[in-house]
């Protein structure tokens, strides 16, 4: 509650500092400020329209896109945990769109249009996660990061363009310092992103979320890339430094200073697992399938693994699962899928698919009769289904 | 966003670098055998793909609101007054109560698809696919469920426009000039290409296209608008010969927002 009732008063210093000619400092606790904030912001300058307009054109599309996930609900819940971790004053010029594509991601642009990857929702273990997520990028847009970053691509590029014809002038080779200047449009795009992490940062503190989550959302993901690189007989590659072409520091770094400034500020109370889990129960299946077409087999185990460590094996958890040894399907995994599609069905999966996938799996591994039994409990469930043809021919094999 | 941006970006160095001239290019494709008689199609005029700004001295393209709206509504003023030319019923489309708005909008992202390919594999040598070589063979198409969208059903073909205009900024120009005391370092400066195309919306099949990757006009005006609109509108099917413009058979003016 302390939390939230700074964040009034903060609200009603940004109001006050639109009055005012020079905008003041907002009144937070040291180390917890933020930037000024107005609301229905106008692009000002000739680069900042233009920046405008290409979002505002690319937001048409999104609107549109037949990814975007409509469901009642979903961009409304998103919404409100935005509105929790930046303030329901900041969080007012943001349209947020919720799109199905399995990566981890979410993004924002200059107009203040946020997308939000499934793959993210997937992944995030309470509202205070995806709020990290969120808060970060709202950062970007608070602190005009599309404008200053593509005025720093033209400069970059305009030294670039001259020096290379100098070179061509003098008949001397100039790639080594276009080579650095190139180099300096990624590494400005990384300070970028540190900056938007520790506003993010400050935006967490104050939400009344646990300050120390953001830094846990990096870890979580380095976790789950060594699972991937464990599935595919590969190294880990977390490293320190971020390559000169990399769009972002990497995750250990970025862990590490968000803990180490985490650390300096309030703790925070709440993440509210219980509440995104709820949330994002009636989505869960849809996202987990996507996630199994993916072919990680390492990582995806290791995202069932860490929902099921916090609220047990549910069915569709245990289907998931199947699925995904179903997919990889080697002769023990369709063993093992089979064993998990029975478990699941004992723990109350109601689908009939899980008949047909049993017994594709089953036949597969030779268990002929088990299997078309399968398929014909599918097909007199199911007996309108789309693939309703196609089972009977494998049946009647 | 932004990866797309970097590589335009690095793409941008690359031309400035090595030195790139664009070649004159200009191409009509009409599906064999189609005529539109004049006076007998109603022509649905879908929102124009518009897009000016300049290009930067590193030959990156710089967005400009201003003169992208002034590019609306000059091409839109344009458009009107070339519809007596076109000969038939234009009329622009209109979402109504139909909730189509994101199927129609899917559409277009789906014309501009097949646009692109028409241009890259077949209009011009270079890309070109062998089976699109042969001449007097125009085979493409969005698809035949058009002709279900409720939104469309009083038009008989859509018209699709897009322009995209990029003028020199003055450091693109003196770079320019610069560039040619440097031998085998020559700088373009400026990209202004457009298309226009009509997909039969009974059957979904593109029926025309005209591209252009090299357009004159000065979009920013409205007489170089009207001599952008005429360059796009070129070889239209249902063009009467040298008409005369009081042949107005147009009902109602196109808008530029949706």
């Amino acid at each position: 509650m302390r939390a939230l009732s700074r964040l009034a008063l903060c609200g009603a210093a940004a109001s006050l500092a639109m009055l005012g000619t020079t905008p003041p400092t907002r009144a937070a606790e040291p180390g917890l400020e933020l930037p000024a904030y107005s609301h229905a912001y106008e692009p000002r300058t000739v680069d900042e329209r233009g920046v405008w307009m290409e979002a505002d054109e690319a937001e048409r599309g999104l609107r549109d896109s037949p990814l975007r996930i409509r469901e009642a609900g979903l961009e409304a819940y998103l919404r409100e945990v935005l509105c929790r971790e930046v303030g329901a004053d900041r969080c007012a010029g943001v349209r947020i769109y919720a799109m199905e594509i399995p990566g981890f991601n979410a993004s924002m642009m200059a107009n203040g249009t946020m997308q939000v990857w499934s793959g993210l929702l997937l992944r995030s273990r309470s509202e205070a996660e995806l709020a990290a997520v969120l808060g970060h990028e709202f950062a970007h847009f608070e602190l005009r990061h599309s404008l200053t970053g593509f005025q720093q691509r033209r400069r970059a590029t305009d030294a670039i363009a001259w020096i290379g014809l100098w070179g061509a002038l003098a008949n001397s080779d100039t790639s080594f310092t276009q080579n650095i200047i190139a180099r300096g449009i990624y590494r400005y795009g990384r300070e970028q992103e540190t900056d938007a992490d520790l506003l993010g940062l400050r935006y967490a503190a104050s939400s009344g979320y646990p300050a120390s989550t953001p830094a846990e959302v990096w870890k979580n993901l380095m976790a789950e890339e060594d699972a991937s690189a464990a599935g595919r007989n590969q190294k880990s590659k977390q490293k320190y430094t971020a390559g000169y072409f990399d769009s972002h520091p990497t995750a250990l770094n970025r862990s590490i200073y968000l803990a180490e400034a985490a650390a300096k500020m309030p703790a925070g109370g709440d993440a509210r697992a219980r509440e995104y889990r709820a949330a994002m129960a009636p989505y869960l299946p849809r996202f987990l399938a996507a996630q199994i077409k993916r072919n990680d087999f390492g990582g995806t185990e290791h995202i069932l693994q860490s929902i099921a460590a916090a609220s047990g094996w549910s069915p569709d958890l245990l289907f998931a699962r199947a699925e995904l040894y179903r997919t990889r399907g080697n002769p023990r995994d369709l063993q093992v899928a089979a064993q998990y599609y029975r478990e699941a069905r004992a723990a109350g999966y109601a689908g009939p698919e899980l008949d047909r996938n049993l017994g594709l799996a089953l036949l597969r591994n030779g268990q002929a009769e088990e299997g078309r039994q399968s398929l014909n409990a599918y097909l007199a469930a199911a007996p309108e289904a789309g693939d309703a043809k196609m089972i009977r021919a494998l049946v009647a094999n | 966003m932004k990866i797309t941006r970097l590589l335009r970006a690095a793409c941008a160095v690359a031309i400035a670098a090595t030195g790139m001239s664009a070649v004159a290019q200009e191409k009509t494709g009409n599906k064999p055998g189609f005529a539109l008689a004049p006076g007998t199609a109603r022509i649905v005029l879908m929102r124009p793909t518009i897009w000016v700004g300049e290009q930067s001295t590193g030959g990156m393209a710089e967005p400009n609101a201003d003169w992208t709206m002034q590019a609306r509504e000059t091409i839109a003023r344009a458009l009107a007054d070339a519809q007596a030319g076109l000969g038939n019923v234009v009329i622009s489309y209109d979402e109504g109560s139909s909730g189509e708005g994101a199927l129609v909008s899917e559409y277009s992202q789906l014309f501009g698809a097949v646009a692109e390919s028409v241009i890259e594999y077949q209009f011009f040598s270079g890309n070109r696919l062998p089976t699109k070589k042969r001449k007097d063979s125009f085979d493409w198409g969005v698809g035949g469920d058009i002709a279900r969208l409720k939104s469309l059903e009083g038009g008989d073909y859509a018209l699709f426009i897009n322009v995209h205009d990029e003028y020199g900024s003055t450091g693109r120009k003196i770079l320019q000039i610069v560039s040619l005391f440097a031998p085998g370092a020559a700088v373009t400066s400026g990209v202004h290409k457009g298309h226009a195309g009509l997909v039969d919306l009974k059957t979904g099949e593109l029926v025309w296209l005209n591209a252009d990757q090299q357009m004159g006009g000065d979009v920013r005006t409205a007489e170089g608008a009207a001599k952008r609109v005429s360059q796009l509108l070129e070889g239209f099917p249902g063009r009467p010969a040298e008409a005369p413009a009081t042949a107005a058979a147009a009902t109602a003016s196109p808008t530029t927002g949706e």
